[in-house]
């Protein structure tokens, strides 16, 4: 199901220290600085799944519209095929666009409600200038038919607000499926739509990922269903990376103490477990327009280390082969403060 | 939403309803004018006090008559060619008669002779006119004499040529004596000049009541007025004649203290309110929206310098601007229409800019975006396909607008004279005192038009909102 990546090949999608800054003007003539993303670093490729996990704000969003160019960052690099897309001008970027595209959160605000379906999933290959007329509405209903809206001539016609949410979101799919892409970014593609078609959308996603060898950056804050959906997960903090791995790992055996309150935070799928007292994070997450010193969870963490985590930013430690965290606990700056704890321990037991 | 499936929306209400079928009868009757109306109506016609010289003055329109007194109908009798002629010698005399019906307790509100274009060789024409009652009597009441040659003219001498000669009978001397002459031997009533002249019609239409006073007993039944012209030769040639007996109503509407007739004025005034109200709320909006879009949609400076003009177009109070430029400029239609436009885009910019930069914001910019979309794809093909009805019904309400505030500037006296509008008429006759004197006629139908066309367009904006606001759409649909 997932390909490995050949070794030695250039990863399809690699960004590299992206930063993102927003400035924003704040009150009286101050203006502020929101780090919606902080120099994080990321590949994927053809066929594979990563899912981006954090709470609300933390630049899951952000990082998807760097990765399709819909933002320009303010450092760091965004490689497509080993061709620099951070500062190309917009119109040398068809290449791209055909091959990158993005399946949006809300079927109800991305879908123009005064097109027809078919004008939808045809407008890429209009803005595209593929094909004739009616290349093009076989292409169309081809699409409809990959999404199993079918049959497509039913839909050809009908405008947005006559669907379903589910049905909007496969037109989305559709629209995004017609210029075949290789890398798609679905950011919550599945958070808007209700409950009972979900599971179909991304069974559906996964089908077609198989088909078309396309590379999901897929977003969610639900780490519990990226179980399902993505083999690798990263999570997110206040603009950085702070754990990466195969998501089985990451759910069995959170690493990072951030990683960890967000899957107590989770709720218990059983209901006889709902109201047990778990512990959950402490307090609101930190605007990105105020980063903490250090490492920026060390106001929440648990196991926060006074003198070393709000000093130092926290080291990324490659733990296994396929897992990477960014936390002192794995530092050796931490480890040997963890020793020294325990010899001082230990001798004051003595 | 496709413009079918919008005008069956707006069909489904009453209101929308309502609105295009006003909007149909304002359209219809625009569109017959342009076939019977010369463009320089305004200043040929409707401006110019001759034109209107043989029409009864502040009389109200005809279906009065219906209820209340019977005022005397408005008669005119036109000829291009003599009923008789009379030769004798060398002279000819062409008569012209014209028989009426007189049924009104009344007298004509007045009594005019035209002769137009005569040309003579030898001796200047005699006009002059008879009149023979129900009662069997006759009254020669005219006697004029054509302006002779002048020693710089050869002949054919021509006279009336532009303009025919017009004998308001009581106005005239000679034909004030006459009517004296004719009281005084037919029912030895002797009465002065002065008394005559307030009563002229009256004591031709009438019996006299006293034996000194001007009272007179109304006379009914048939008149024939008699125009004779004596030509002294051949060669001398008529061209027309006319005698009007002047009602105490007039046509369909009325006329006002010029005469003239205010159905023709009230009709050309459809169009001139239709063409100052779409064609300034066109152009507005198309310059609203186009700023507003680029103003949203490129943001930075552009964005700033488009808001700043807005901000301060907005914040000019409009009235004193155009007082103040149209008496710099005069009185011109065009100027108004056009300081409406330039006044009236900012406000749309405004909003459009902020309908902007929610879209922009949205998901299906951001979806457009990754597909490639130009800028200006997105721009027009998406974010003002979202914003078209929105615009739409913003137009149709800017239109009466536009055509209030030409009310407005007309009623101030500041029209332009070469159309007339409803707002003149209204203007012209709150300036003479028609609402006081009790001109009804002259008051109300260019104000309930006034009224009316802007409740079209408010009716239809009305009825637009379904098609605004997707959701009550659904619910429709
Ligand atoms: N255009 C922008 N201008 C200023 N600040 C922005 C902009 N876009 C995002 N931000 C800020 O950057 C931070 C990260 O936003 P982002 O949308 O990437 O979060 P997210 O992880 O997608 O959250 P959610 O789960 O709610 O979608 C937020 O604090 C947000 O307010
Ligand atoms: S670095 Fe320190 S504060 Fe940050 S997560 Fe690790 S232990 Fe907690
Ligand atoms: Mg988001």
């Amino acid at each position: 199901m997932t390909v490995q990546p050949e070794i030695g090949a250039a990863p399809m999608l690699d960004l590299q220290d992206v930063a993102m800054h927003f400035k924003s003007r704040g009150r009286g003539f101050r203006t502020t600085t929101v780090r919606a993303l902080d120099g994080v670093s990321l590949t994927l490729d053809r066929g594979e799944t990563i899912a981006i996990v954090g709470e609300s704000g933390c630049g899951k969003t952000t990082m998807g519209r760097v990765s399709l160019r819909l933002l320009e960052p303010t450092a760091g690099r965004v490689l497509f095929d080993n061709i620099d897309i951070t500062e190309v001008k917009e119109s040398r970027l068809k290449g791209f666009r055909r091959r990158a595209q993005g399946i949006f959160q809300d079927p109800f605000t991305s879908l123009d409600p005064y097109m027809t379906i078919r004008q939808i999933v045809e407008e890429p290959l209009v803005i595209h200038g593929e094909g004739s007329a009616s290349e093009r509405l076989e292409r169309v209903e081809w699409a409809l038919e990959e999404v199993r809206m079918r049959p497509a001539s039913d839909f050809l016609d009908r405008f947005p607000h006559l669907l379903s949410g589910g049905q909007r979101q496969r037109v989305g799919i559709a629209r995004a499926l017609t210029l075949t892409p290789e890398y798609i970014l679905a950011d919550e593609p599945v958070s808007m739509i209700d409950a009972s078609s979900r599971a179909e959308i991304l069974a559906l996603l996964r089908e077609l990922q198989e088909r078309h060898r396309i590379g999901y950056l897929y977003i969610t804050h639900d780490i519990a269903t990226a179980r399902h959906f993505a083999p690798t997960a990263t999570v997110m903090y206040l603009g950085r990376i702070v754990e990466q791995g195969p998501t089985a790992d990451l759910i069995s055996n959170p690493l990072h103490p951030y990683t960890q309150g967000l899957l107590n935070a989770v709720p218990e799928p059983d209901p006889a477990n709902r109201l047990a007292e778990r512990p959950v994070l402490p307090g609101e997450a930190p605007s990105p327009a105020n980063v903490p010193s250090g490492c920026r969870f060390h106001p929440r963490c648990p196991v926060f280390m006074a003198g070393l985590c709000d000093v130092v930013e926290p080291p990324l430690v490659q733990v296994e082969l396929d897992r990477t965290v960014e936390c002192h606990l794995y530092g050796e700056e931490g480890q040997a403060r963890a020793e020294q704890d325990a010899t001082e321990s230990v001798s004051e037991n003595a | 939403m496709r413009p079918g499936e919008a005008l069956r929306v707006v069909l489904r209400s009453g209101s929308g309803r309502l609105g295009i079928g006003l909007l149909a009868v304002l359209v219809f009757v625009s569109l017959l004018v342009p076939f019977f109306y010369p463009l320089d109506f305004g200043l040929r016609f409707w401006n110019n006090p001759i034109a209107w010289a043989d029409n009864p003055k502040a009389a109200p329109p005809a279906w009065t008559n219906l209820v209340g007194d019977q005022a005397p109908r408005h008669r005119v009798f036109d000829a291009e060619s003599p009923s008789q002629t009379v030769e004798t010698g060398p002279a000819t005399t062409r008569l012209y008669s014209f028989t009426f019906d007189h049924d009104s307790e009344t007298p004509p509100t007045f009594l005019s002779v035209s002769v137009g274009e005569v040309s003579f060789y030898d001796r200047p024409p005699v006009i002059s006119m008879s009149l023979a009652r129900p009662d069997g009597l006759t009254a020669t009441i005219l006697q004029e004499v054509v302006r002779g040659q002048r020693p710089d003219e050869t002949p054919p001498v021509s006279r009336f040529a532009d303009e025919p000669r017009r004998i308001f009978l009581s106005g005239d001397t000679n034909a004030l004596t006459a009517a004296t002459d004719f009281l005084l031997q037919e029912f030895g009533l002797r009465l002065s000049e002065a008394e005559i002249q307030g009563n002229l019609e009256a004591a031709l239409f009438g019996t006299p009541t006293s034996s000194d006073a001007p009272e007179f007993e109304p006379l009914t039944g048939e008149y024939t007025a008699t125009i004779r012209v004596i030509t002294y030769d051949s060669r001398d040639a008529v061209e027309s004649v006319r005698f009007v007996a002047a009602g105490g109503v007039f046509g369909l509407m009325g006329t006002d203290t010029q005469g003239r007739n205010l159905a023709t004025g009230l009709m050309f005034g459809f169009p001139v309110a239709l063409i100052i109200g779409i064609s300034t709320s066109v152009a507005a909006t198309i310059l609203g929206t186009f700023f507003g879009i680029l103003s949203g949609f490129s943001g930075g400076r552009t964005d700033t310098i488009i808001q700043r003009v807005s901000d301060v177009m907005t914040n000019i109070p409009l009235l004193p601007i155009l007082i103040f430029l149209i008496f710099v400029l005069g009185q011109k239609l065009w100027l108004v229409m056009t300081i409406l436009v330039i006044f009236g885009w900012p406000g749309l910019t405004i909003i459009l800019r902020s309908m902007v930069l929610q879209v922009r914001s949205g998901q299906l910019v951001e979806a457009t975006q990754a597909l490639g979309a130009s800028r200006w794809r997105i721009m027009f093909r998406h974010v003002f396909f979202q914003m078209a009805p929105f615009i739409v019904a913003q137009m149709i309400f800017f239109t009466p607008a536009a055509i209030l505030a030409e009310a407005g500037l007309s009623f101030l006296g500041l029209g332009d004279p070469s159309l007339p509008t409803w707002g003149q008429i209204l203007e012209q006759g709150f300036r003479t005192g028609a609402i006081f004197i009790g001109y009804w006629w002259w008051i109300l139908p260019p104000g309930i038009l006034i009224v009316i066309t802007a409740m079209t367009f408010v009716l239809l904006a009305l009825a637009m909102e379904p098609v605004l606001n997707p959701r009550l759409r659904e619910t429709a649909a």
